[in-house]
Order: structure tokens, then sequence, then C-alpha cells
């Protein structure tokens, strides 16, 4: 037998890698070659195959970032496979890969590695930073391509969102808008029979609503989210309602020194401290749906989740108001990033079609209490019979008209969610001085939405 | 000294047969190393300097525009370092202290002893993130399991979690469960190796429990404390899952440590690298300067016997 030799090794090596360089060069030459023979192949092959494997490798695959976890990972995939099953051309891929923002930085990791996927789900603060440095596509074309896709049947405020020097970037997908959440048994069990729409007269309902144990609150009247759960997206609509907010759309004005805007954030903190009737929560939903807070405000796109798992009659109504009413949109929408070769651009409008429009699009928003994105759905037979059996779910739909686009200060200023969140987490947990926390946040607003003003002058509507 | 022709060349063939040799087995390693430690490092420091663009992978040079923003500007920094020290000083405290007092325990000739043992270490090998979501459930102040046991003795279960002055002892609590066992079998190993003829000299020589503890035991256990001390700063600088799945910093920075701030700037909505790697610059250096002190400083008093 003969031993193998450091020489013998190398020489080894040396062959194998020749072999590989050499088969590289002749792969160009040979694959023509090979045509020729392949009209030959279905002859040979066995009668059962093409019935097992239908058309392997003519779909063109959509890798798709979405979701991460509970009902809208679940239904996500569901309208996928739905879409996948009605038609051949197309495969959409859907990737997990974690919240809004651990999605949003892997696709900046994603980008740089050239290894983007070639759609992905970017929500309201997020999609402008990748538009902004060019990195997702003006989507026009490939909207006027499809003829599944009407953007006239678009609801307007949200498809407008999205427009980039009049140019589509950000498809409304999973769009949402906060709205008003009650436990109606136990409504009905305090003997309330009107929903309140004022903040006063949900104030009035604690005696009612919240139960003590001792000091201890039990069940509370209200729960916030903590700063690092997009408190600062409630407050904002609470802002309004008293007559403040954040800033204008331009970043000229910042409007959180406005003494409609200290009076919000002293209510906030007031509700926690002073009248004892709202609890920060690490989750309201849980809270809500295992019966610890009468009510909250949430998303709509919690709403498919909360109905599914709340083990009493789940009531919604439109937001308190005070001085007026104030309402936001909010949620996430569909781009491609500019890295999707050309065809599957296309491909992946097909689905975007089919995901926000009367089929898909309705199912996606019954099963996880998004808005539906065009005018017409609402209008069809299924969504009237939905409406009909899950009056819930009409509430947020008829909210929407009232509702306007988000602060600047909040979606455009980077970071500008966590910086407004920690200041009301200051003014609530905290116990710090209203008006001096919102100088505070307001210089940190302003220096850190500087960079961004004159792109979102050039940029946005 | 003269050097002949052939004995250069017989030296270099030597020396060139050695080096062959050294970049063969270390080659590898080493390359790994300079891609994912040293390269990184020295990438991580440059953006520091910079304004630096991920999606569009652009950087501007700014000086040290992100060094006067973290460390000057930022008004929540004071309170960062403060906790990171907090956190640190307590969690090595109490880990060394705790788990010398568990060795000793488990040391004894007692009845379930391997079972106690193995029941100690296991939080340690589980995931931090793991860990942190049923401590969730313990720490949650109307209904987890820390506020049923107060109330079974009548006391007011504190908000944890929520509440500023509550969240970072939470943190420790958890940091420690989770790290103590490890502590305590290296401490049993070291108490093991400790030769058992010293004990002996000591006892023929008169000494108490308490002098055979401060004498024997302790001096025998010091190279395994300065092992112990030495990882567990730098494994406490270290902890992130367990701050983000339970506080994520806050309540308003309560619990916002240095390597949280780091994720916070360079990896959530601010997505600032440039600061971010001014906090990775600092946090590098801190432990670069702890490390050189433990080893020049404390080394010296550690005995091997």
């Amino acid at each position: 037998m003969k031993t193998i030799t450091r020489r013998n090794l190398l020489k080894g090596i040396g062959i194998g890698a020749g072999a590989a360089a050499l088969a590289a060069c002749a792969a160009p030459t040979a694959a023509p070659q090979a045509k020729p023979a392949e009209p030959a192949k279905p002859a040979e092959a066995k009668p059962a195959a093409p019935a097992v494997v239908s058309n392997p490798g003519s779909a063109v695959t959509i890798v798709h970032w979405g979701f991460s976890g509970g009902n809208l990972e679940k239904r996500e995939k569901e309208l996928a496979a739905k879409f996948n099953d009605s038609q051949k051309d197309v495969k959409v891929d859907i990737q997990v890969q974690g919240s809004y923002e651990e999605t949003a930085n892997k696709l900046t990791a994603s980008l740089a590695a050239k290894q983007a996927p070639d759609m992905v789900l970017l929500s309201d603060v997020w999609w402008f930073k990748f538009a902004r440095a060019k990195a997702l596509l003006a989507l026009n074309d490939a909207v006027a391509g499809e003829k599944g896709i009407d953007a006239n049947d678009f609801v307007p405020s949200l498809w407008n969102e999205g427009l980039v020097k009049g140019a589509q970037h950000w498809i409304p997908f999973a769009r949402s808008t906060p709205l008003f959440y009650y436990n109606k048994t136990m409504f009905k069990e305090a003997g309330i029979d009107k929903v309140p729409d004022t903040w006063q007269g949900l104030v009035d309902l604690a005696p009612k609503l919240v139960k003590k144990d001792g000091d201890n609150i039990k069940v509370s009247l209200f729960s916030h989210p903590d700063g690092a759960s997009y408190i600062a997206w409630l407050f904002q609509c609470v802002a309004w309602q008293f007559g403040g907010g954040y800033s204008d759309a331009k970043l000229t004005k910042y409007e959180l020194l406005n003494p409609d805007t200290i009076r919000a954030g002293q209510f906030y903190a007031d509700s926690v401290n002073k009248g004892k009737w709202a609890v920060l929560s690490k989750d309201p939903q849980k809270d809500f749906i295992s019966g610890l807070t009468a009510t909250a405000i949430m998303s709509t796109g919690s709403l498919g989740g909360v109905v599914t798992d709340a083990k009493f009659d789940v009531g919604t109504a439109f937001l308190p108001m005070e001085k007026q009413f104030g309402c936001c949109t909010g949620g996430s929408g569909l781009a491609i990033p500019v890295t999707t070769p050309k065809e599957k651009v296309q491909a992946a409008m097909k689905y975007i079609a089919y995901a926000t429009g009367n089929d898909g699009g309705a199912f996606w928003a019954q099963n996880s209490g998004y808005m539906p994105v065009r005018k017409s759905t609402a209008d069809t037979q299924n969504y009237k019979d939905f409406f009909a059996k899950n009056p819930q779910f009409k509430t947020a739909v008829d909210q929407l008209p009232k509702t306007r686009p988000q602060d600047a200060a909040r979606n455009y200023v980077p970071g500008g969610d966590n910086i407004i969140g920690k200041g009301l987490e200051r003014i609530i947990v905290g116990k710090e001085n209203v008006e001096a926390v919102w100088k505070d946040i307001t210089a940190q607003l302003e220096k850190e939405g500087e960079p961004v003003k004159k792109d979102i002058a050039a940029l946005l509507g | 000294m003269f050097v002949t022709a052939a004995s250069f060349k017989k030296t270099f063939r030597r020396d060139w047969r050695d080096w062959i040799t050294f970049v063969l087995f270390a080659g590898p390693n080493l390359l790994l190393f300079v891609i994912f430690t040293y390269y990184p490092l020295i990438r991580n420091f440059l953006l520091s300097f910079q304004e630096y663009n991920p999606i569009i992978d652009k950087g501007e040079w700014v000086g040290f525009n992100n060094y006067v923003d973290i460390l000057i500007q930022d008004t929540q920094m004071t309170r960062i370092m403060q906790n990171t020290l907090v956190f640190t000083v307590s969690v090595v405290a109490l880990i060394l202290v705790l788990g010398l007092l568990t060795a000793l325990l488990l040391n004894q000739k007692l009845r379930f002893r391997n079972g106690v043992r193995s029941m100690l270490f296991s939080p340690a090998v589980l995931a931090g993130s793991a860990v942190a979501v049923i401590w969730l459930y313990i720490f949650d102040y109307r209904f987890g399991l820390f506020f049923q046991v107060l109330k079974y003795f009548g006391i007011n279960s504190p908000k944890w979690l929520l509440d500023p002055q509550w969240a970072m002892i939470s943190l420790i609590i958890v940091y420690v469960w989770k790290n103590l066992g490890y502590a305590t079998v290296i401490y049993i190993a070291g108490l093991q190796a400790i030769p058992a003829d010293l004990y002996e000299a000591a006892r023929v020589d008169g000494a108490g429990a308490w002098q055979r503890f401060r004498n024997v035991t302790l001096p025998g256990l010091s190279p395994v404390t300065f092992f112990l001390g030495v990882t567990s700063v730098l494994n406490s600088f270290q902890s992130f899952e367990i701050i983000n799945v339970l506080t994520r910093g806050g309540p308003v920075n309560a619990t916002n440590v240095l390597v949280y701030r780091l994720y916070e700037q360079g990896f959530t909505e601010i997505q600032n690298y440039g600061r971010a790697s001014v906090v990775a610059t600092l946090l590098f250096v801190i432990m670069f300067i702890l490390t050189l002190i433990q080893l020049r400083a404390i080394e010296r008093r550690v005995s091997y016997a």
C-alpha cells in the first residue's frame, strides 16, 4: 500500500484544482451542447413524473421578509400559501426575520452583502430611511404593468404616504390605526351600557371598573405600553386630541412645548400616578386578554389575535376625544429593494396585487385586523357579511376616514419614536416635570432631525 | 559574527520549514481571528470617527463629533455609566461570595449532593433569553411567582421591572441566579485541588475552622477566585440578552448599561453606527484597562501553590 506523503498530497490537490479549473472553462461551451439533447428527455422520463412535479423551475420564486411571531406570522404565511396555490407563475417564500426593527436592520446588512430579499415588509418609521438612501425601487412602472392593481382603488391617504417625489415606494399592506378596545363583559357586569367617547367619560368609569387589592391595582381601567413598545405612536393621538402634537410635516416646527401637548403629557402621568386608573404595562395586549385591564388603545392589527385569544366579548370603539378627535395611521407596507432583478419585480407585484386585493387582501384584513387598503374591498358581499358577524372590525374601517398621517417628528426623525417614548417614560414613571422633559426632548429631536429635514422637504409631498 | 554562506543557507532552510509549519498549524486559526476579531475591531474604531449610512455603506469623516455626542452631549451617559458600574460590581461580588459559600456547602459529604450540584449548574447552560422570558412571569407584580410568595407573607410586591428603583435589582437577581452555578462548580474544583495534608498540618498546629478557612482555603482558592473575577467582570459587561428581554434598558434608563446603549444606538430605529462604535470603543477601552489592572496588580497576590 502506498503511504500518503506530503508531496503526494500536494500533487493530488494540484491535480484536483487543475481539473476544477478545466471544468470551469468547459462549462459555457458544454451548456449549449446539452441543449439539443433536451427534447429527448420527456420521452425517456417515466409517465408519472410530470404529474408529481408540476412545472419545476418555471415559477419565479420571490423571497419575502414578513411578519414574525403570533397570529400575524401565521396569517401572512397562510396568505402566501393561498396565493401560491392560486396560480403557477410566482411562488412567494416568506422568511421570518423578527420585529420591524430587526427586519430593517437585517435588510441593511443584506443590502451591503448583496443578499437582500426580493420584497420586504417595512414599518412606518423605517421605509423612508431606505427610500432616502435610494435603496427602494420606484414602483410606478411595475404597478402600471400589473393589471391586478389599480392605484386609484387604494385608500388615497394610505397610498399617498408611500410617495417619494410622486413615485410609489411603499405600498400599503398591513396598515393600521390605533383603536379603542374594551372588555364588553366587564362593562356589562359593571352596568355600563354606553361606551364613553371622551377621556373624561372614561375617567368617570374608574370607580366602577378599577379593582384594587389594598394599594395594588388588580384590574386597571386602562393600560399603557412602555417606551420600547411604540407608546409614542399611541400618545401622538392623545396629543392631537388635546390640541397639540409632535411637529409639523416638514419638521419646521415642533409642537411638544405647545401648552396642549404639555397638558396631554400631564394627563398621561396623572392617569398612573394621581388618578391611579391606568397602569404602565410590559404588554397591554396580554393584560387586556387576561382581563387585567378593562380597556386599552392598541393597533387594529392586534384585533385578530385579541378576538381569538380573549375569553370574553371584545368591544371596539373610536378613540376617546378631548378638545377634538385625533387618530393617526401606522403599520407597515411592502417595498422592493433596488437589488431585486426586473423579472422578479413584476412577479412580486403580482403577489402585492393579490395580497391587497379583494380576495387575498380581504382574507388578510379579516384575519389580522389590519385595514382593507382598497376602497372596493369593504363593499364586497364577503366583507358585508364579515362586518355583520364581527362588528368590532367595522369600527376600525369606519374610523379610517377620520385619521391622518403621523407627525414627521415620530416618523422621519431617526430614532424619533424612541426619543419621544423615553420622554414619556420620564414623565410617567420618572414623575419629572412635563414641560422640562418636553424641552429636553424637543432639543434632541431638533438635533437628530436636522440632517433629514432637507430630504423631507425635497422628497415627500 | 561571521556567517558562512553554507550555514546561512542551512539556517534559512530550517527557519523556512519552521515558518511553513507555523503557518500550516496556526494559519487557519489566525485567519479567523483576523477576519472576525481584529478587522472588526479596527473597522469599529474607524467607524467611530464617521457619520456612516449603513444602508448605502457610505461614511463621511466627522472627527470627534460622535465622541462629543456620546460622551459630552448625551445627558443619559452618566446614568448609563453608573448603571454599568452598579451592575458589574454587584453581580461580580455576589457571584464570588455566594459561589464560594455554596461551593463550601456542596463540598461537604451531604446526601443528594450531586443532584443539588447539577440543579445549581443547570441555569448556566440555558439560553439567556429563554431564562429572561421565564423571569418576566416571575416578576409580574400582579400575578407573578414573587407576588404570590410575598402575598403569603402579607408583603406588598414591588413593581419589579416597571419600577426604576427595583428594575436593576431584578436584573441582578436574574443574572446572579443564572451564573452562580458556574462559579460554584469552578470553586468546588478549586476546593478539591487544595492538598488535604495542608489542612492536616493546620489542624496539628491547632488551627480552628475559621483559621483553616482563612489561612488554607482562601489562599488555596486564590487562582480560582482570580480566574472567576476576571471572567465575571468581562461577562457582566457583555450581558445583553437578559436586559433586552426583561427591561430594554428601561424604565427611564434605569437598567441601561453600556452594551445595551451600543445596541440601542446601532440596531434600533436610531441606526447610528458611528455613535454605536463610540460606545463599543469605550466598552473595549474599559474592559482592556480593567483586565490589565487585574493581571498586573491582583495576580501578584495570587498564590499558585
